[in-house]
């Protein structure tokens, strides 16, 4: 347990000194949210109806932006080999590392979400309903993206492979986060349903991605 | 049962066996299958003669399904016995698959213009379709950006096999997706339930597909084999043929005086 923690804490500190902790990815993300508007065209209807899936697919991207960062290194420069050898669990530290990596960089996506969300023109409850699935759909979105990370760990030019295989895998929690969001505007009965199948797509993530993220790694380390 | 298929040498001499069958027995069930359906076969009351492209693209949907169990299930199995052969199955599966979920999505659309009025919809059945159709995509473009063989082919049966997971909640989110916003849509096939006239030549198309695709399979997997050890005879031989070198004159390489 106590390396589960060092490594909860290596992670996190790692995140806020080399890369920048959330700075990149919620730059991008804020970039993307400023973008839309422009591609979709002024009109408050179209962007308050559209700005639940928008904000959902900023996000979506954000997370898959900086995954590549996860495990590339460690494949490289005997980290992997250091876990492997520590004795600890492979997937309990997966698990960690993958945790304290979406705690570190992922936690403004939310707020931004409420954000983009006010000024796409969505009423406050929609909003935040929509930051609340959001905020709920991080861990298995995080979790996936390192999946993807950890398959792609060592490939040249990684990330491009890592949005293509993580993509697909996201699908259930880009359709319930961004549900809920949706469900506020026009169909409030839905938005519980919604926000807890969120919360079921991000634990059956933290259940089994865990195994499968050790799983890819140790095939590296044979 | 796994280990005595496992074997490549018992595995190349049925496979040569059943090779030339499966491809015509394939070509005879299309020779039967595809003026039954596309011909003979009485056009729809409603839909008149485009219902023939169901005679394609439902075979094409049923096999890009079947071939990803069947991508999984060979992944389930290198991964726990290691036996290389399901490695070359999924290998040889996965491009297969995927040009039965592009024929599925393209005879999809080319249906859907005339009945529905547009190439594309976002109906959940076209949309699972097409994540499956990405999730080989990913399939192979991992197994193709990975160089080490060995390595390649365990990422790509974890890949597969979390795919295989996930496949249900993805069908299951996209209904639920698309349920959220059009209740009662138009896009219904549960209409009455096909007549005989048209089931006939439906499943003869399906068994037709299904044989043609053990077809592909097989093939596939056997020039993967013949490929794989080719390049190990070749490389055997380079090698042979350097020692030969070096034997025949044993100071030309550690020579300082010659190479000055």
């Amino acid at each position: 347990m106590n390396a589960a923690l060092a490594i909860f804490q290596r992670e996190m500190r790692l995140a806020w000194s080399g890369g920048g902790g959330p700075a990149g990815p919620a730059a991008f993300n804020l970039a993307a949210l400023a973008l839309f508007p422009l591609a979709l065209g002024p009109s408050p209807d179209t962007l308050a109806a559209a700005g639940p899936g928008v904000i959902a697919f900023a996000m979506l991207l954000s997370v898959l932006q900086p995954a590549e960062r996860l495990f590339g290194e460690d494949a490289f420069d005997g980290t992997l080999e250091g876990y492997a050898l520590s004795g600890a669990s492979l997937t309990l530290i997966c698990l960690m590392k993958t945790l304290a990596f979406a705690c570190a960089v992922f936690w403004p996506a939310p707020l931004l979400a409420f954000a983009g969300g006010v000024a796409y023109g969505m009423s406050v409850e929609a909003a935040l309903v929509l930051a609340l699935g959001l905020m709920l759909a991080a861990p298995g979105l995080a979790l996936i993206a390192g999946f993807a990370a950890a398959l792609a760990a060592g490939v040249k030019r990684a990330g491009l492979l890592i949005a293509l295989i993580a993509a697909p895998l996201q699908v259930p929690l880009l359709v319930f986060a961004s549900g809920a969001g949706r469900a506020m505007i026009d169909a409030p009965h839905l938005v519980l349903a919604n926000l807890t199948l969120t919360a079921a797509a991000s634990l059956a993530a933290l259940a089994l991605t865990p195994f499968a993220i050790a799983a890819a790694l140790r095939a590296r380390l044979e | 049962m796994w280990s005595y298929f496992a074997n490549p040498e018992r595995f190349d001499r049925l496979a040569r066996a059943v090779i030339p069958w499966c491809w015509g027995s394939a070509a005879l069930l299309f020779v039967i299958g595809l003026p039954w359906a596309l011909v003979v076969s009485p056009p729809d009351y409603q839909q008149s003669d485009t219902v023939r492209i169901m005679y394609v693209h439902v075979p094409a949907a049923w096999l890009a399904m079947f071939a990803y169990a069947g991508l999984g299930a060979s992944s389930f199995v290198y991964f726990i016995w290691r036996h290389n052969l399901a490695d070359v199955a999924a290998r040889a599966i996965a491009p297969a698959g995927a040009v039965f979920a592009f024929l599925c999505l393209a005879t999809g659309a080319i249906w859907g213009k005339p009945m529905w009025g547009a190439w594309w919809v976002w109906d959940a059945r076209l949309t699972s379709m097409l994540v499956l159709f990405l999730l080989y995509l990913g399939y192979m473009a991992l197994r193709a950006a990975i160089e080490d063989e060995r390595l390649a082919a365990r990422a790509g049966a974890i890949l597969a096999m979390a795919g295989l997971i996930n496949l249900p909640i993805i069908k299951f989110s996209v209904d639920w997706w698309n349920t959220l916003h059009q209740p009662a849509s138009v896009i219904r096939f549960d209409g009455p339930t096909i007549h005989a006239s048209k089931l006939w030549p439906l499943s003869v198309m399906a068994i037709a597909f299904t044989v043609l695709f053990t077809a592909i399979v097989l093939t596939g997997m056997r020039t993967l084999i013949l490929t794989r050890r080719a390049d190990a005879l070749e490389r055997a031989e380079e090698r042979r043929q350097e020692t030969e070198a070096r034997s025949a004159e044993p100071n030309a390489v550690f020579n300082p005086e010659a190479a000055s």
